[in-house]
């Protein structure tokens, strides 16, 4: 359309200027409103800085796995975790779901969580567990420093609360998942405070029933797409759960995250968890600005844990948050 | 839920007939096309698309449930979570025993005592409520002929002697044990799916599979092209609508893996251990108890940590 209007022999800003006066006049309302949404796409990376460093992340009380990944599970971005079965993947997801309403004076972001279950994993009895440790931390913490926020923040961060804003979708099939996907962006502007949208497991049902492979890849990348919008339009972060598939080489055969190469694409930041003899290890596998590195974690009755090295002295208030960490520790040995 | 018909989710007749000539009928259809199909399909414009989509999954969709509201529905009826295993020690560390409404796999080498662990749970789902039981029928699903029923009247009579001391009360127990001996995986599979009927005709409260892994490792040789595939889609399909019966119907269902296949880890070592197809096939199973010959029996379910027991069988 410029290259016309300088055809006619003027130059090309007072082209785009001439080109700009006859849109407004003929498109006006369309464009104030389809523009809307689209307007908030389009930003300087200045712009993004800050909005980054402002943003909090959702601590997952295991230090080294907040240190790899920067601070903890990022929102506005999909992370995905891959493990064998019985590494942990579910236990994350339900501290995760915990975290995410810690409140904002203890260093959390205070917001709600989504849990759509596929698999049918959770289990309320161990939210309640990992919810009362978190409950028992911030007290710890707040005993500590004495401060009015705190306290009064407690008020409100209690058992109750945090099991009531933990939403829980149990879909069956693909098919519920992919409605209940459908459904997200209404739920998310009803229920305005989510911070945090779990998918347990993205892979079960996509594993079985499926002949027509490219239809999979095809849903699959509706789903990313769709998931990517949420995380971005509502400040959410979006953890999804895969399962490990058997890859057979010519001479050996490891094991590899499922859903294919394509799905590989559709995560910002990819963990892996696997064992090491009797040690739980989570390895950050693709992350655009972390570097790859992997870190022990343990899986305690309060939730998802550090390994504490024997060498470290407990004082009081150690002891009294994570009473059972020693009694194992003798037992190991 | 996926399965329902077009016309249930309140969808216009004249869209139904329009949809229906391209042979979309179900919200399965429907949900799985793109964007652009169904602007063609529908004939209507890109928004009136989304909002169609939203009709059609605001109909399959599931309902919401927050996590408090679940936890009130278990205290309602606390006895029911789980089936005690009368081991305490084993009842401690799994926090109350089999748990009821979804799928536990017990895995280990021939010989440790897996068979027999059915049969006695089989005797406990039996008894009464007051007992610790389910007071219901039980399934099982034998694929390998190891099952005896004078070893269940023996468990029975030796573990309960002050409740079964007549005849009629072992009769009325073995009764209530149905046994459905299928010796291929498409039997098996079968016998999976038409278990809905029987469960509430029957008012079945446990269901045991004795084995998957022998019936799967018969039939699929995984040096074959094409058989991993086949043998994942089998298992998969299997424990999804396992997981789907136990949840309904709120029971406690074992399903049991044979022996442990030597390239996945040395049997010595417990966490190294897999199951015979399990965790090849990254099959996620809510609840893995590991049965070895040295340490006896160690659960690893999901929220708790790794603890030896030692079991004798007698």
């Amino acid at each position: 359309m410029v290259l016309t209007f300088v055809e006619i022999g003027i130059s090309k800003e007072e082209a785009l200027e001439a080109l700009q006066v006859v849109r407004q006049e003929c498109h006006g309302d369309a464009t104030r409103t389809a523009g809307g949404s689209g307007a908030t796409r389009k930003c300087t990376a200045l712009e993004l800085l800050e909005e980054e460093q402002a943003q909090g992340f959702i601590i997952t009380f295991c230090s080294a796995l907040d240190n790899i990944l920067g601070g903890g599970v990022q929102l506005t971005k999909i992370t995905e975790i891959c493990g064998a079965p019985g590494v942990g993947k579910t236990q994350l997801c339900m501290q995760l779901a915990v975290d995410v309403q810690i409140p904002e004076c203890f260093g959390g972001v205070a917001g709600e969580a989504v849990f759509i279950d596929t698999e049918g994993s959770f289990m309320v009895d161990r939210v309640v567990e990992i919810a009362t440790a978190c409950v028992r931390h911030c007290q710890l913490i707040a005993e500590a420093h004495q401060e009015e926020d705190n306290l009064k923040a407690l008020e409100t961060f209690s058992l109750e609360s945090i099991l009531s804003h933990i939403y829980y979708f149990r879909c069956r099939d693909y098919v519920e998942l992919l409605a209940q996907v459908y459904l997200l962006p209404d739920f998310l502007s009803e229920h305005s405070k989510v911070r945090l949208v779990v998918v347990d497991g993205i892979a079960f049902p996509f594993r079985h029933d499926f002949e027509d492979l490219s239809l999979r890849t095809r849903l699959l990348n509706g789903l990313a797409q769709q998931l990517i919008i949420i995380a971005n339009d509502h400040k959410s972060a979006v953890v999804l759960t895969n399962q490990m598939t058997t890859r057979i080489g010519q001479s050996q055969s490891t094991l590899v995250p499922a859903l294919g190469e394509s799905w590989g694409h559709a995560a910002t930041v990819r963990l892996i968890f696997h064992w090491d003899n009797s040690q739980r290890l989570a390895t950050l596998y693709k992350s655009p600005s972390q570097k790859e590195s992997t870190i022990p974690y343990h899986i305690t009755s309060h939730g998802f844990r550090d390994v504490q090295p024997p060498a470290v002295t407990q004082n009081a208030e150690d002891t009294e948050m994570n009473p059972r960490k020693r009694p194992r520790r003798e037992e190991e040995k | 839920m996926a399965a329902k018909k077009l016309r249930r989710a309140r969808l216009s007749e004249e869209l139904c007939e329009r949809l229906s000539r391209y042979q979309i009928t179900t919200c399965q259809d429907f949900l799985c096309l793109s964007l652009l199909e169904l602007m063609k399909v529908t004939g209507q414009s890109y928004y009136d698309v989304q909002k169609l989509l939203c009709k059609v999954s605001r109909a399959c969709a599931p309902k919401m449930q927050t996590a408090y509201e679940m936890k009130l529905r278990k205290s309602v009826n606390p006895s029911s979570a789980f089936l005690s295993t009368t081991l305490h020690s084993l009842d401690k560390v799994l926090h109350g025993g089999v748990p009821c409404g979804s799928l536990t796999e017990i895995t280990s080498p021939p010989g440790c005592g897996k068979t027999q662990f059915c049969i006695m749970v089989s005797v406990l789902a039996t008894l009464p409520v007051s007992m610790g039981g389910l007071d219901g029928a039980v399934i099982y699903i034998d694929t390998e002929s190891a099952f005896s029923a004078e070893r269940l009247i023996e468990i029975a009579g030796s573990r309960f002697p002050t409740y079964f001391d007549s005849d009629e009360k072992l009769f009325c127990m073995t009764s209530s044990v149905h046994l459905y001996r299928e010796l291929t995986c498409g039997a098996v599979l079968n016998r999976i799916m038409s278990l809905e009927e029987e469960i509430i005709s029957k008012k079945v409260k446990l269901i045991i599979i004795d084995s998957v892994a022998s019936v799967v490792r018969k039939e699929f040789d995984t040096k074959l092209q094409g058989n991993l595939a086949e043998r994942s889609n089998f298992l998969a399909r299997g424990a999804s609508v396992l997981k789907y019966l136990a949840e309904e119907f709120s029971i406690p269902k074992s399903e049991m893996l044979g022996p442990v296949t030597a390239q996945f880890g040395s049997m010595g070592h417990p966490l190294g251990v897999l199951g015979g197809c399990g965790d090849l096939l990254g099959l996620e199973m809510i609840n893995r108890w590991v049965f070895s010959s040295v340490f006896g029996l160690l659960p690893a379910p999901s929220g708790s940590t790794v603890v030896t027991i030692v079991l004798t069988c007698c």
